[in-house]
Formats: structure tokens, sequence, C-alpha cells
């Protein structure tokens, strides 16, 4: 554990205070405890619980964000937005670091991205609905995700923007991928900035399957028909990756 | 719950020591009053052959110092001096003497830029303040009459406009009536206390054979700051505050009806409970017949009242009392019953948020705050879970 990891646990045991077990691994730390909160959220009630977690850091975390665990056996396999590996889901890879970046620490992560997941089980559980929007399973989350965020017109608008970033990462002065003609900085330039600084090789990747996995499918059912410029992007994509 | 007597009697002990003098400011002062002394002595003074004596009288003297409370905030210490010159009445007048003493301090550079204008029977130095606390030095100028406990009487001068006149004042006399009531008492904690001065304050003292006797304090003592600083507090308003009680009459009773107990809150309650015993005088009453042998507090037949000077009958303390309808003895009396409200049966209070209120108000929140620990421990903290508000939140999801 490096000295930097040591200070952000340091500052979020000093808030959560219940997270007193530590297990350092070579790779990771498990922080685990009693997680008792109070949240509110804007036209909602405030609530007041306490979860029992794991919290499994990475050590190159904050290039790749903690994995976390109910353990108290509350959240079973009822609840939508649990993994089949027990850790709680708390949104798509790409949007969890943008989330995680508004406060990109440790603490910024639990109250950021734990807290209101709870929240939001707690609410569901309690009303059987959900207060907050949930995102669609697998890969759909992730392409609904880039849509949504971006305004897009479609499917096919997400996998020019995700090739976008692969291939580009931001450029200004290219043209926006999302067809508008008009170039980057004068259309989508400050979302597509925030994806870019927000992805790592690895969410990118991830992201850029996804998308593509779907598109593909429905190309293949004829539903969609890729564009020549957007095709030869893909073959250069897929050749990279390949080498 | 109610308080512990024990504890509570400690924490009062503490709470004195906050208001007492403490052992470098104390070592400070005696610096400056040995300071004032070697220039007065040093004076050529005409016609006046032999030595000059300077020495402390009042609170300094008697160890029942407190910081004193001027519009609610904590002020400058007073010390008073006598400065005895080796006169006798036919060989001067009080305004000679009085000028005599002023005219040296006015000689030296630093003194008489410190000089305040001349009062009623004093020459006040005003030292600045150090680490936020200053001295007020009354230097009173004296001549030996004779007479008294020691025949250490003294003449002393008073100025009523521009007229002069003497009158009577024996603080050697008085000084060596309060040490007889606080003997046994300061035998009893003298060891004990000047090895915990010596902890406290060993930079200052070299040993425990150098820290003076002066900064011993017996439950007596004790007792009387308390009362000094209540009264000091329960009097602040200036409507009240020329009948608050003097403090020569409180230190004079309570060294009368200390009965040698060992802590503060016995001293202290037994020495409330005795002065209450005297409150029906004010109808004009008879009291417990035991306390009026003692006769420490007399109502005349023409209404008058009369506390005696231990040291010289002919002086009594409450010579004003029958003034305003007797306001300073129903000041008095008044502020005996709030005494016992406020420090004796405050025992019997349960909620440490009003314990500690009350004490707060009856001794001042910045001497009792470092202490009130010693009555209620501090009860661990609830811990309150983190507050967080949420916003744009992430949305849940699943991987497949």
């Amino acid at each position: 554990m490096n000295e930097n990891l040591r200070r952000q646990i340091a500052e979020l045991t000093a808030v959560h205070k219940g997270l007193t077990n530590i297990v350092e691994g070579d790779a990771e730390t498990i922080l685990s405890g009693k997680v008792p909160f109070e949240a509110s959220a804007d036209g909602l009630e405030t609530i007041s619980d306490s979860f029992e977690l794991e919290l499994i850091i990475p050590h190159d975390f904050p290039e790749k964000l903690p994995q976390v665990k109910e353990t108290g056996g509350r959240i079973g396999a009822d609840y939508d937005h649990r993994n089949s590996d027990g850790t709680l889901c708390l949104a798509v890879p790409v949007e969890q670091r943008r989330v995680f970046f508004e406060q990109p620490t440790l603490l910024g992560f639990v109250n950021r991205l734990v807290v209101p997941y709870l929240y939001g089980y707690y609410y569901w559980k309690t009303y059987g609905r959900h207060p907050f929007e949930e995102a669609p399973h697998g890969y759909k989350g992730i392409l609904g995700h880039y849509i949504d965020t971006l305004g897009l017109r479609g499917d096919l608008d997400a996998l020019a923007v995700i090739c976008f970033l692969f291939e580009h990462g931001y450029r200004g002065h290219h043209q926006c991928p999302c067809g508008s003609g008009l170039r980057v900085r004068a259309c989508h330039g400050p979302a597509l900035r925030a994806f870019h600084e927000h992805h790592t090789p690895e969410t990118l990747l991830s992201d850029f399957i996804a998308i593509f996995e779907i598109c593909f499918q429905k190309y293949q059912k004829g539903e969609l028909a890729f564009p020549q410029s957007l095709r030869l992007q893909i073959m250069r994509i897929l050749n990279r990756l390949k080498g | 719950m109610t308080v512990d007597i024990t504890k509570y009697s400690k924490f009062l002990e503490h709470v004195a020591n906050e208001i007492d003098i403490p052992p470098g400011k104390y070592q400070d002062a005696v610096d400056r009053y040995k300071a004032v002394g070697r220039w007065l002595e040093e004076g050529e003074y005409p016609e006046c052959p032999g030595d000059v004596s300077i020495y402390p009288q009042g609170s300094f003297r008697l160890g029942t110092v407190v910081r004193p409370i001027r519009n609610g905030i904590e002020a400058s210490y007073d010390i008073d001096l006598v400065c005895e010159m080796p006169l006798r009445k036919p060989e001067t007048t009080p305004k000679v003497l009085k000028a005599m003493v002023g005219d040296r301090l006015s000689e030296n550079q630093t003194y008489r830029k410190m000089l305040d204008s001349e009062g009623k029977r004093c020459w006040t130095l005003e030292y600045a303040e150090q680490d936020g606390v200053g001295f007020h030095v009354d230097v009173l100028p004296a001549i030996l009459d004779g007479g008294g406990l020691l025949s250490a009487a003294l003449a002393i001068t008073n100025k009523d406009g521009s007229a002069y006149s003497w009158s009577a004042s024996d603080p050697r006399g008085y000084g060596a009536w309060f040490d007889g009531k606080n003997r046994a008492a300061t035998a009893r904690v003298i060891l004990e206390q000047r090895q915990e001065i010596e902890r406290r304050a060993p930079a200052i003292f070299a040993s425990v054979d150098k820290v003076p006797d002066q900064l011993v304090r017996t439950p007596l003592q004790r007792a009387i700051q308390l009362m000094k600083r209540h009264r000091d507090l329960g009097f602040n308003h200036h409507a009240r505050i020329e009948f608050a009680p003097i403090s020569i009459i409180i230190t004079t009773l309570a060294a009368h009806l200390y009965a040698n107990e060992t802590d503060v809150y016995s001293a202290l309650s037994g020495i409330v409970g005795k002065l209450r015993a005297h409150a029906s005088l004010v109808e004009g009453k008879p009291i417990d017949r035991s306390l009026a042998g003692m006769g420490l507090v007399q109502r005349r037949s023409d209404g008058t009242w009369y506390i005696g000077n231990p040291v010289n009958p002919d002086e009594n303390f409450a010579d004003r009392w029958h003034e305003d309808d007797h306001a300073r003895a129903r000041a008095f009396f008044g502020w005996v019953d709030v005494l016992q409200k406020d420090l004796v049966n405050i025992l019997a209070e349960t909620n440490p948020r009003l314990l500690n209120e009350h004490l707060g108000r009856a001794l001042g929140a910045s001497a009792i705050s470092k202490h009130f620990n010693i009555l209620i421990p501090p009860t661990p903290v609830v811990e309150t879970p983190p507050r967080i508000h949420i916003a744009r939140p992430a949305k849940p999801w699943r991987r497949v």
C-alpha cells in the first residue's frame, strides 16, 4: 500500500469510523466494518441506516476503483443491482468514474457512490421502486449511458463516439462524432473531454466492446448499416487491438 | 444523580486556585513591590531619620487574592503596600506624609509615568499587562501610631478635597489575627501544598523551601476567595456595586466562623450557614444564642449595625449598614442566601448542563470550565453518523 492510499484510508475512516478492519493483501487492501449514515436527497426523505460493508481497494487506486460488498446479508440476489459475485453494481464504469472525479478520494467514493447506492436500496426495499434512475443491465446500460449523457440520436452515434474516443482521445478541431457536422469544440466538446478524462485504457476498451457488440448484432440482423468511414475506423481499431 | 461532595470540594479547590494569583505572577508582584520598596527606602527624606518599611497588606498579605472582575472581565490584580515612614504623629502632618511618598515616587522616571492621580489614602502605580495580567500597586503612606494587638497600629492619611486628616489602621495586627485563625489549618496543609506548588512551577521556586508560605492556601482562604469571586460577579451591576459586601467584612466574618474544617466545601458551607443564621437581625429579631454570644454582627438599640475590627474594636466595618434603609445589610444577607443556593445547595442539581450553567454564573465560566470534568467526567460522545446529501447520483447498473 502506498502512502497516498494510506492517507486516503485515514481520511475515510476518520469519517466512517466503523470501518475498522483492515486486511492488506499484495494487490488490494480490504477495509470492512459498519457504515452508518444519514442521507438526504432533494425532494426525498432523509434516512438513517447502517450497512456492513467490505471495500476491496486495489493498490492501483484510483486508476481502478474499489469494489464493494454488503456483508450483513441485507442486499440479496433479488436486488437488481448486485453482481453475481456479490459486489454492488454502483454504476456503469465510466459513470462511476464521472461521479468519482467529483471528489476523487476514497471518502468521495463512499459518500458519492456507495451511500447513494445504499439510499437507493433502502428506498427500493421500503417503497418497491427506485428513487433515482436505473441503468439497463449489461452492455445496454453502457450504450444507454453514452446516448443519454451526450443526447445522441441512436446506437450508431454512440459507436462513432466511442470509436472517436478510442482512436483520438479528445480532439477539439475534429468533426464531432455525433454527426452534427460541427467541430468537436463547438459541439460535444466539454462532454467528450470529460469522457476522455475519466476513462482509463481499460474502461475505454470495455465500453468499446460493449457498444460495438450491440451494434454488430444489430448489423448482423440487418437492423443497422455502418457508414463507410465508421466501418474503416472500426477496422483500424480492431487491427490495432489484434496487434 | 447528585454531585459527590468529595469531588465537589476538589472542584471548588481547583476553581479557587484558578482565580488566585498564579505562582509566577505572585513572584512578579513581589519583585515589583520590592523594587518600589527599595526606591522608597533609598529616598532622602528631610527631617526623617531612620528606615522606611514596606510590606504588603490586604488580600495579598492574607492569601485571599482573587483576580478581580470589572465589567464582567477579569481585570488587574490589586496589591496593597504599606509604606511606613519613620516618623511620629507630632513630627509631621498627613499632607506632608502623603506628599513625601508621592514626591519620591515621582522622582523615578518609570514610576512617574505609572503613577495615577492622587487617591484618598494611597498612591497607585499601574503596571502594564504582561501575558494579559496587569497589576495595580496601591502604596499606603503610614506612620506608626502604637497600640493595637502588636503595638503596630498605624496612622494613615485621609484626603477629603484639599483637606487631609489622620485615620487609624492596623494591617499588621489584622494579619496576625487572621494568621491565628488560620494557623492550625496552615500547619495541616503546608507541606503538601508547597510540594504541589513546586510541581506546578518548578522554574520559579528552586526548592520546596523557597515556596513562600504566602502561596499556601487553607480551606478558609479558599472559601474567602470563592465568596469574593461570587460577590464580584453578583454585584457586577453598577446599580448594586455600592452595596456589595466589602472584602474586609467577608474576610473577618469568615475567619471568625471557620471551624477548622478540612475541606473547602465544608468550610464554605459552615461559614455560609452561620452567616445565614444572622439574617433575622435585618427584621430586628433575635438570633441563635451561641451566635449572638460571639457578637460578630450586632444590631444596636438605635438600629445601627456593628461588625468590629478584631484588632481595633473601635473600628466598625458596618458603620454604613443602616444607611438607605439598611441597604447594605439587606444586600449582605440577600447575597448570603444566594451563596447558599449557588454554591452549597447546588449539590442537589442533577442535570450536568444546568450544573455547568449555574456554577459558571456563580464563579465565572472561564474559571470553572477547566475543572468541571472533576464533577462530571465527560461522557463519551455519541458518534453521530456522517450526514450526506445526495446530488447527481450515478444510476445503479449490473454486469450481465
